[in-house]
């Protein structure tokens, strides 16, 4: 363990250290300003809200826009709780089944030579070139003929797709990364090609599995064309376009939203901070290995 | 008043059917005792007053003369109601409708859902072209022409549903017609007034208890209270591709003399560009000078919605702005729950509010008639097909003079006259402060020209033109005549 | 790892050498191969192709909104020439290009800054880690909002910062003029985005072997010849894949420029995908902004072209 932090401390930036930290300093501010303001607007009442020049501390703080928004005995709190059952069970599937999907697609990609490889590795990244916004007419005919309209399956069905290319991409890598020697030694011991695929190789990818899990989740979590152009009724709605509520023609509710997007946004920062973690020292482990 | 009524009846007809209405709206006007029961050459504040209260309806029953109550069926409907930004009443008021339609018809299975402002245009555009629209919805009074023009609108008059079309305001008519149909009914109609802060004007040395009277005022009122105040006074409206910013210019640009087309006129064709005439070019040219000569307008007119001048007038930092009655209210509502240290702020700004009527150009006082309509949808792109009596027993409910007056409770009035003579809006002119004002200036309304190119007119090339020149990228006449050029290339089917 | 390499530097020789074969063999000699990509095939054949082929066949149509869609009129190429012809299509691109080229620079930029300075490890360097990830996890509308309202050219926050600080005597208009506007937003894309390129940049250091740099800095090397000769090599992989779904994201980036300044003002924040969805959702020309969409799709699918090239190209060199 020592042996490891040694290695890992002496990087290559030594002399650079001061150049690094006031890049980590400026890089806090440029992001936290803006995140703080947010926080800031979401404990003040709606008329403190509105004042100029802006009150900085709120001479009022209040958590009474967060409590409308998770209470349940409150309107508001029942369709904010709503969006937000909605919009767990949407990202959570859409994750589950890419991954389902994306795997053995990538561990094709990257251990089999079969005819017309490389061009359709080519077509599945070439999804996301396309202008999503552009395709909202024909997917909505689409979900139409398929009868998933206001469905929570025409959500998944699209944002598998949005996830689709990068998944396989960074899955690919990590199988590239794994030798074949273990599957060889797998074979050699009797077992099938799909057997060594699923109970060693997809193991060994976890990192990566986890990896693409965090991004299709938020990718999900966070999409808004597509959900507000598919859903209409109001209980399917997932957080994105449920809180948008809160800007209508005439009134806009600022620490409302605020404190709505800070809470939309709880979910998927501990997410991160969980698994990144536990997927960079897994990284690291793969990396040391060789 | 006599002006108003030419050209609200032969508004919206090809020009061969002018001698026709013609005909009719003499006879109309001559016969208004009888086939209106509110009288319109009379309206004023005061007649307002007196006619409220004289009636009593009893919805349930007159609605049940066009459909049964046991009647069993059901019925899908789209609107854009109450959200929890907006005022309690609003929300309560809107839960009793729906209880009161439920309890007379108690075998119609409702089905209803309430779609953002911004949203309701958009996701009815999908739903058609996918054959999952509702039966029944009811659009603002902009978007209802392209979707008659397609086609996907079933006829429906205030006949169909047991009332009479001279109980419905004019310019409503006209706005549900297309080639001589009428596709929908009339729900609220709505105009905008000014509000102003009268402690700014005060302090600026200008009279606090009056608007300015006319446009060319306004822009002297500007001046004088950026000049000596320091803060913003016309909260100027110009962003590109939003709806906002018609609402505000098209007033100014008719009280001028302009006009997209010629939707002013007394009897429109709408084929007449009118957008590069000089009266338009003399109403960009007063809004250059409040934004650039003067600098008096907000800097952010160009990138700023109406929400966005909310914020400066509540805090005192804009002298003036053009506000739909619900911005008021809810105005209204903030202040009332307010606490503590800011509840003196609240106050004082709610004090200061005042509301007028808009200004006045050299040619007449224009304000847009808007409002909502309510229509029914053909059952080939109605999801699972149209129940057609279900759907206009929930009409005749929705535009009868209670609901289409309790509906419209905070930010509207009723479209069916016989509204006005109802105890509810006794009620209402009783505890809204200023309803009056915009219900008096229904006469002055304009409806957006009725054709199916109206909001590409009015929500990209008018903002578009009025960029042009506040930017200074092209001057004043460019920017007319580059706008005159797009709307004839519209007309033209480019 | 170094099989790996090999088996992929070599791989699309082979391949191709097999192709000009007997390619009907092949197939069904791979079949089973075919299963374990059949899902993601399908999916993406439902949900990509059929759309796919509906813009383009609109592309060929005229939609006026007087008509229905089902009684559009073919019109051929007229839409193509219609958007390469107009005078606004020059500003526009030019801006896109800005708005791309920058975005993606500073983003790339500033992300491998932060994974770099990131690198090393010490306490709380997690936390930092997931502090910065925060604006990729923030909805992209509820950012739009907050920095519009930072930006506020009246009532900004950050104009109110700089009078109190007295830097300057009035607030600071950001979006209300037609030159400051493109880069304002373009910081607020930076904001967002820049630590996707973190992760994916750390990721790829993972992948640099540490003996190599132990060699390096025995030999004597400085810090930042052991960066460009050590490092960076290793990364041109990722990187070159960051860059391309950078530049392919920001090409396609609709909510920030639309929430903010909607294209405004008069056209100074316009990009391709705004300017699409004006003419689709603003206008009803679906033909004409399907005509611009497949322009848009062939621009991407050019520039993702040259990468995947230089990405095999790259890879077959690090195998050497």
């Amino acid at each position: 363990m020592s042996d490891a932090r040694r290695r890992v401390v002496r990087q290559p930036f030594d002399g650079w250290r001061w150049a690094g930290r006031l890049t980590i300093l400026f890089l806090l501010v440029f992001t936290v300003l803006p995140m703080a303001w947010m926080v800031l607007t979401s404990i003040k009442t709606q008329f403190a809200a509105l004042q100029y020049p802006p009150q900085w501390w709120p001479t009022e703080p209040t958590l009474a826009n967060y409590w409308r928004l998770i209470n349940p005995a409150d309107s508001t709190g029942r369709e904010f709780l709503r969006y937000f059952a909605n919009s767990f069970f949407v990202s959570l599937t859409t994750t589950v089944l890419g991954v389902v999907v994306a795997v053995p697609a990538a561990y094709a990609f990257s251990r089999f030579r079969f005819p017309g490889r490389q061009m359709l590795f080519f077509a599945v990244l070439v999804r996301n070139m396309f202008p999503a916004v552009v395709f909202l007419m024909p997917l909505f005919l689409l979900m139409r003929w398929l009868g998933l309209v206001n469905t929570h399956g025409s959500l998944i069905l699209t944002y598998l797709t949005f996830g689709l290319p990068l998944s396989i991409w960074l899955l690919k890598g990590f199988f590239d990364n794994i030798p074949v020697q273990l599957e060889q030694a797998a074979r050699i011991d009797g077992a099938t090609r799909f057997q060594a695929f699923l109970l060693i190789m997809t193991p060994l990818a976890t990192p990566g599995i986890i990896a693409t899990s965090i991004f299709s989740f938020i990718g999900a979590w966070n999409e808004y064309v597509y959900a507000y152009t598919f859903l209409s009724k109001q209980d399917q709605m997932t957080l994105p376009v449920g809180i948008q509520r809160f800007f209508t023609e005439f009134a806009t509710d600022w620490p409302g939203l605020m404190a709505a997007t800070f809470l939309m946004s709880v979910p998927v920062v501990v997410l991160f901070l969980i698994l990144q973690t536990y997927f960079v020292r897994a990284l690291t482990e793969g990396a040391v290995k060789h | 008043m006599e002006k108003s009524h030419d050209r609200a009846f032969a508004a919206g007809w090809p020009l061969r059917r002018c001698a026709l209405a013609m005909g009719l709206a003499v006879s109309l006007t001559t016969s208004v005792a009888h086939a209106q029961s509110v009288d319109l050459s009379k309206w004023s504040t005061e007649y307002i007053r007196s006619i409220a209260g004289t009636e009593e309806v009893d919805t349930a029953a007159e609605c049940s003369k066009v459909v049964p109550l046991d009647y069993k069926g059901r019925v899908s409907v789209w609107w854009t109601g109450p959200n929890d930004a907006s005022p309690d009443i609003s929300r309560q008021v809107h839960e009793q409708f729906w209880a009161a339609f439920k309890a007379a018809y108690r075998n119609i299975a409702l089905d209803y859902q309430n779609i953002d402002y911004n949203q309701l245009i958009d996701k009815l555009r999908t739903a058609t072209l996918g054959n999952a629209a509702p039966m029944v919805v009811r659009l603002q009074i902009l978007g209802s022409v392209e979707f008659a023009s397609k086609g996907y609108f079933m006829p429906l008059k205030p006949e169909d549903v047991g009332y009479s079309s001279a109980d419905f305001w004019p310019g409503a008519m006209k706005s549900v017609r297309y080639q001589g149909v009428s596709y929908g009914i009339p729900t609220n109609n709505e105009t905008m007034g000014l509000i102003w802060n009268a402690d700014i004007f005060n302090r600026a040395g200008l009279d606090p208890e009056h608007p300015p009277a006319t446009w060319n005022d306004v822009v002297a009122y500007s001046k004088q209270i950026h000049d000596k105040l320091g803060v913003a006074g016309y909260g100027l409206v110009a962003k590109q591709n939003a709806g906002n910013t018609p609402f505000r210019f098209m007033p100014e640009l008719w009280a001028f003399g302009g006009g997209a087309l010629d939707e002013a006129s007394d009897k429109p064709t709408y084929k007449k560009v009118e957008i590069g005439n000089d009266g338009s070019k003399a109403a960009l040219q007063s809004i250059y000078d409040m934004y650039v000569r003067d600098k008096s307008a907000p800097v952010s007119a160009l990138t700023n919605t109406q929400d966005e001048n909310q914020n400066p007038f509540i805090a005192g930092r804009l002298g003036m702005m053009i506000a739909h009655p619900a911005e008021y209210a809810k105005m209204v509502d903030l202040a009332s729950k307010a606490t503590g240290a800011d509840k003196a702020v609240a106050d004082q700004v709610v004090r200061n509010m005042r509301y007028g009527l808009i200004p006045k150009g050299p040619v007449r006082r224009a304000v847009v008639f808007g409002g909502s309509n309510i229509h029914i949808i053909k059952t080939d792109y109605v999801d699972g097909g149209l129940d057609e009596k279900a759907a206009k027993a929930l009409i005749c409910f929705w535009t009868g003079p209670e609901w289409s007056t309790k509906l419209a409770w905070v930010d509207s009035n009723p479209s069916n006259l016989r509204g006005f003579k109802t105890k509810w809006m006794k009620e209402r002119l009783a505890s809204i402060k200023f309803l009056d004002v915009t219900t008096s200036m229904l006469p002055d309304g304009i409806p957006f020209p009725v054709i199916p190119e109206s909001t590409e007119i009015m929500n990209i090339i008018v903002p578009d033109m009025m960029q042009n020149v506040l930017t200074q990228k092209m001057s004043v006449s460019e920017a007319a005549d580059d706008a005159a050029k797009k709307v004839q290339g519209l007309l033209d089917g480019q | 790892m170094s099989l790996a390499i090999d088996r992929k530097a070599t791989a699309p020789a082979t391949a191709l050498q097999r192709r000009r074969g007997h390619i009907l063999q092949q197939i069904v000699e791979h079949r089973a191969d075919y299963l374990y990509i059949l899902p993601a095939m399908l999916v993406m054949l439902i949900v990509i192709a059929y759309p796919i082929y509906y813009t383009i066949e609109l592309s060929f149509f005229k939609t006026p909104p007087n008509l229905q869609m089902k009684d559009k009129i073919f019109v051929g190429f007229a839409n193509y020439a219609t958007i390469l012809s107009s005078a606004s299509f020059r500003e526009t691109t030019l801006n896109t290009l800005i708005w791309t080229l920058f975005s993606t620079g500073f983003a790339f930029v500033l992300g491998l800054a932060a994974a770099l300075a990131l690198h090393r490890e010490f306490a709380g360097r997690g936390l930092l880690r997931a502090i910065l990830l925060i604006p990729y996890v923030v909805s992209a509308v509820a950012a739009s909002y907050v920095w519009k309202w930072l930006y506020h050219s009246d009532f900004g926050v950050i104009g109110a910062l700089a009078v109190q600080f007295g830097i300057t005597d009035k607030p600071i208009n950001f979006l209300d003029n037609t030159t400051s506007v493109l880069p304002s937003l373009i910081v607020v894309n930076v904001w967002k985005e820049f630590s996707f390129a973190m992760v994916m940049l750390t990721a790829g250091l993972q992948t640099v072997p540490e003996q190599l740099l132990r060699a390096a800095r025995v030999d004597g090397a400085s810090t930042w010849q052991r960066f460009w000769h050590v490092t960076f090599p290793h990364l041109k992989g990722v990187s070159m894949v960051t860059v391309l779904l950078l530049m392919v994201a920001n090409l396609n980036a609709f909510i920030i420029p639309w929430i903010m300044t909607g294209g405004g003002p008069a056209g100074a924040s316009t990009i391709w995908i705004t300017d699409i969805y004006t003419i689709a959702f603003g206008r009803q020309r679906y033909g004409v902004a399907s005509a611009y969409a497949v322009i848009l799709f062939i621009v991407t699918m050019v520039l993702g072209y040259f990468y995947v090239k230089a990405l095999t190209r790259g890879s077959e060199g690090r195998a050497e």
